[in-house]
C-alpha cells in the first residue's frame, strides 16, 4: 500500500550568484515518521529547507506540498499549509519570554487580529489559557520548565536551540522541518527528543531532518537522503545507506 | 503672567506630544518601525481639522476626520514603503514629512500657504476666564491621552501585541510563524498616524491658529526622544518621556521671560536635549523604564501559579 505523498521535490535549483548552493534536486516524503537529510557542510541543506519554507525564491523546479505547487507563496501561507521550520541558527524573538516565543508560534490564536484583540477580550483568554497548556508541554520536553518567564535572549546555546524546536512543535505542523535540533544539546537530551519525534509521527506530524550526528539520526529515520555540494547524490533506508559508496564519498570526498 | 497659566498650558503640551509619544511608541517600540515622518500624520490632522472646523463642522467630528485622513495617508505611505528596507523606509517617510508642509506652505488657496489658518475654539464659552478655558483644553486633550493610551496597553498585552513585538524582533521567522508581516505594519502604521492625527487636531485647536512653520522635522525628532529617553514599548515610560521633554521645552519658554540669559533660551533646549539624549544612552540605552512583558490574564494566572510553587518548595 502506498503511503500518502506530502512534500514533492522536482528539479530544484537555488544559486547565490555562482554558488549553485542546490541544483536539480528532487525528493519525495511521504507522511508520516522521520525522514532525514544528511551531506557535508556546505551542501546545500539548509538552502532546500529554506527555499522549501518560501524564504529564498527557487532559481527552476518546482515544490509541491499535498499535490499543491507552493513555489510562489510567501512563507506565512506556506505555514498556513502546514509546513514549519526550525532554524539551524535560532530566530527566537529574543526580547520575549520563552512562552511568548511559543505563543506566537500557535496556529489560530483568536487574539492575532488587530479587532479581537481590542474588542472581544474574553473570547481569546480561554483560548490563551489551553495554548499555555499545550507550551508548557512542549517546554518541558525540551526542559526548560525552569526558564518559561525568562527571555529568549537570556538562553545559553543549546538552550535556544531546545526553544527553537519546542516552537515548531508548537506550531502543530503537517510537515516539520528541523535543521540540525539536537546541535550543542546534550546527548542525552538529543536521544530523548528523537524519541519523542518518533511518537508524534504518529500523530500526523512529518518531520524532515538535517542532523549531524549520524548515529542518533539513523537510529530513528525511515528514510536518508545524502545532499552534496547542491546536488542529491544517493538515498534509501538508513541501514543500507552505510553501505552505499555515494554516502562514504560524500562525506570523504572524491577520490 | 501667571504661573499656573504657564503650568495649564505645559500640561495641554504634555498631553498631545503624549499622545504623539504614545502613537511612536505602538509604531517604533512595539513593532519596530522606524517613523521618521511622525510629523507629517500631526500637520495632516492639523490641517484637517482647521479646514473643517472654518466650514463650521462640530470640533469632535473635525477630530475624527483628522484621524481619518491620517490613517489613509499612512496607508498610502505605508504599502510601498513597507516593502522596502527598514532605513528606506526611515528617509522615505522623513522626506513625504517635509514634501507635505512644503506644499501646504507654497499652495495658498489650499492652505492659507504661510499665513497658515484660523481655527475658532472647540467649546467656546464666552467671557470666561483663560484659566477655564485652558481648563476644558486639557479635559478635552486628556480624554483623547486616556483613550489612546487605552488602546495601545490592550494591544500591547494581547496576543496581537505578541506578533508585532515578534515581527519587530525578527519579521523573518514571525512571517515564517504564519504571521503577515506587512498586514500587520500596515495596521500599525495606520493606528498610528490616525492618533498622530488626532494630536493634530488637538493642537490646531488648542493654538487656534496654524502656520506650516510649526510643523519642521524637529517636530519628529522631539517625538523621537520622548520614546527613546521614556523607553520604547514601555507606554508609561513613553508618557513620562513626553512630559520630561516637555517640560524642558516649556520650561525654556518660560525662562525666557523670566531670566535673561546669555544664549537663546530655545537654542538652550537644543543643548538640554543634545545633554538628555547623551545622558540616557550613556547611563540607560533602554531609555529610562524597561519593556513590560505582555501581560494577559491566562499569562498571570501561570505566572502566579508558578511562583506559589516555587515558593512553596523554597
Ligand atoms: N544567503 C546566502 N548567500 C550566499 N551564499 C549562500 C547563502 N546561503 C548559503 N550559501 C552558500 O550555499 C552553499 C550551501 O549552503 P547551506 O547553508 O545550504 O549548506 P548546509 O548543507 O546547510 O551546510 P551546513 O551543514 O554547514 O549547515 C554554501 O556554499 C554556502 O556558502
Ligand atoms: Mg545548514
Amino acid at each position: 500500500m502506498p503511503e500518502e505523498e506530502l512534500l514533492k521535490i522536482e528539479e530544484l535549483s537555488k544559486h547565490f550568484g555562482g554558488v549553485y548552493a542546490v541544483s536539480g534536486v528532487s525528493l519525495d516524503v511521504r507522511k508520516g515518521g522521520i525522514w532525514g537529510l544528511v551531506g557535508p557542510n556546505g551542501s546545500g541543506k539548509s538552502t532546500l529547507f529554506n527555499t522549501i519554507l518560501g524564504l529564498y525564491r527557487p532559481d527552476g523546479g518546482c515544490i509541491y506540498f499535498n499535490g499543491r505547487k507552493i513555489n510562489n507563496l510567501s512563507s506565512h501561507q506556506i505555514y498556513g499549509l502546514g509546513i514549519v521550520n526550525s532554524f539551524q541558527v535560532p530566530r527566537l524573538f529574543f526580547q520575549m519570554s520563552v512562552m511568548d516565543n511559543m505563543l506566537v508560534a500557535a496556529r489560530g490564536h483568536q487574539g492575532d487580529g488587530l479587532f479581537n484583540s481590542l474588542f472581544l477580550r474574553g473570547g481569546w483568554q480561554s483560548q490563551e489559557r489551553e495554548l499555555i497548556d499545550r507550551a508548557l508541554e512542549f517546554i518541558e520536553l525540551v526542559e526548560l520548565g525552569k526558564m518559561v518567564f525568562a527571555l529568549a535572549g537570556e538562553l545559553s546555546g543549546g538552550q535556544r536551540k531546545l526553544l527553537e524546536l519546542a516552537r515548531g512543535l508548537m506550531a502543530k505542523p503537517r510537515l516539520l522541518l528541523l535543521d540540525e535540533p539536537a546541535a550543542g544539546v546534550n546527548p542525552v537530551v538529543g536521544k530523548k527528543i528523537f524519541q519523542k519525534l518518533q511518537t508524534l509521527s504518529k500523530n500526523g506530524t512529518t518531520f524532515f531532518v538535517v542532523e549531524h550526528r549520524l548515529e542518533i539520526l539513523f537510529n530513528f529515520a525511515s528514510w536518508v537522503y545524502v545532499m552534496d555540494r547542491g546536488k542529491m547524490v544517493t538515498q534509501g533506508q538508513p541501514e543500507k545507506i552505510v553501505d552505499d559508496p555515494a554516502f562514504y564519498q560524500a562525506y570523504l570526498g572524491a577520490e | 503672567m501667571d504661573l499656573l497659566l504657564y503650568g495649564l498650558d505645559l500640561l495641554v503640551f504634555i498631553g498631545i506630544f503624549g499622545i504623539l509619544a504614545i502613537s511612536l511608541n505602538l509604531e517604533f517600540g512595539f513593532s519596530g518601525l522606524a517613523n521618521f515622518g511622525k510629523v507629517a500624520f500631526f500637520l495632516i490632522g492639523a490641517y484637517t481639522y482647521a479646514l473643517l472646523s472654518q466650514i463650521g463642522l462640530p470640533f469632535y467630528l473635525c477630530l475624527i476626520s483628522g484621524a481619518l485622513v491620517a490613517a489613509i495617508f499612512g496607508l498610502l505611505i505605508s504599502l510601498p514603503a513597507l516593502r522596502l528596507r527598514a532605513d528606506y523606509l526611515a528617509i522615505v517617510v522623513l522626506a513625504f514629512g517635509e514634501i507635505l508642509r512644503l506644499i501646504v506652505k507654497s499652495e495658498a488657496w489650499l492652505a492659507g500657504g504661510d499665513w497658515g489658518l484660523s481655527v475658532s475654539p472647540a467649546i467656546s464659552i464666552t467671557g470666561v476666564s483663560p484659566r477655564v478655558d485652558l481648563l476644558v483644553n486639557i479635559a478635552l486633550v486628556f480624554s483623547c491621552l486616556l483613550i489612546c493610551f487605552v488602546v495601545a496597553q490592550l494591544l500591547s498585552n494581547s496576543p496581537y501585541g505578541r506578533v508585532i513585538r515578534a515581527i519587530r524582533e525578527d519579521e523573518v521567522a514571525a512571517e515564517a510563524l504564519g504571521k503577515n508581516r506587512a498586514r500587520y505594519k500596515v495596521q500599525i502604521f495606520m493606528l498610528g498616524s490616525a492618533m498622530a492625527g488626532v494630536a493634530g487636531g488637538l493642537y490646531a485647536q488648542y493654538l487656534q491658529a496654524i502656520v506650516p512653520m510649526l510643523f519642521l522635522p524637529i517636530i519628529t525628532f522631539t517625538i523621537w526622544i520622548m520614546v527613546l529617553v521614556g523607553g520604547p514599548a514601555n507606554n508609561w515610560g513613553v508618557l513620562v518621556g513626553a512630559a520630561l521633554v516637555e517640560v524642558f521645552e516649556r520650561g525654556a519658554n518660560i525662562a525666557k521671560d523670566y531670566i535673561a540669559l546669555p544664549i537663546d533660551p530655545s537654542n538652550l533646549q537644543y543643548i538640554l536635549f543634545g545633554v538628555l539624549i547623551l545622558l540616557v544612552l550613556f547611563y540607560r540605552p533602554q531609555g529610562l523604564f524597561k519593556e513590560i512583558p505582555i501581560k494577559t490574564r491566562a499569562l498571570e494566572a501561570v505566572r502566579h501559579a508558578r511562583e506559589q510553587i516555587k515558593g512553596e518548595g523554597g
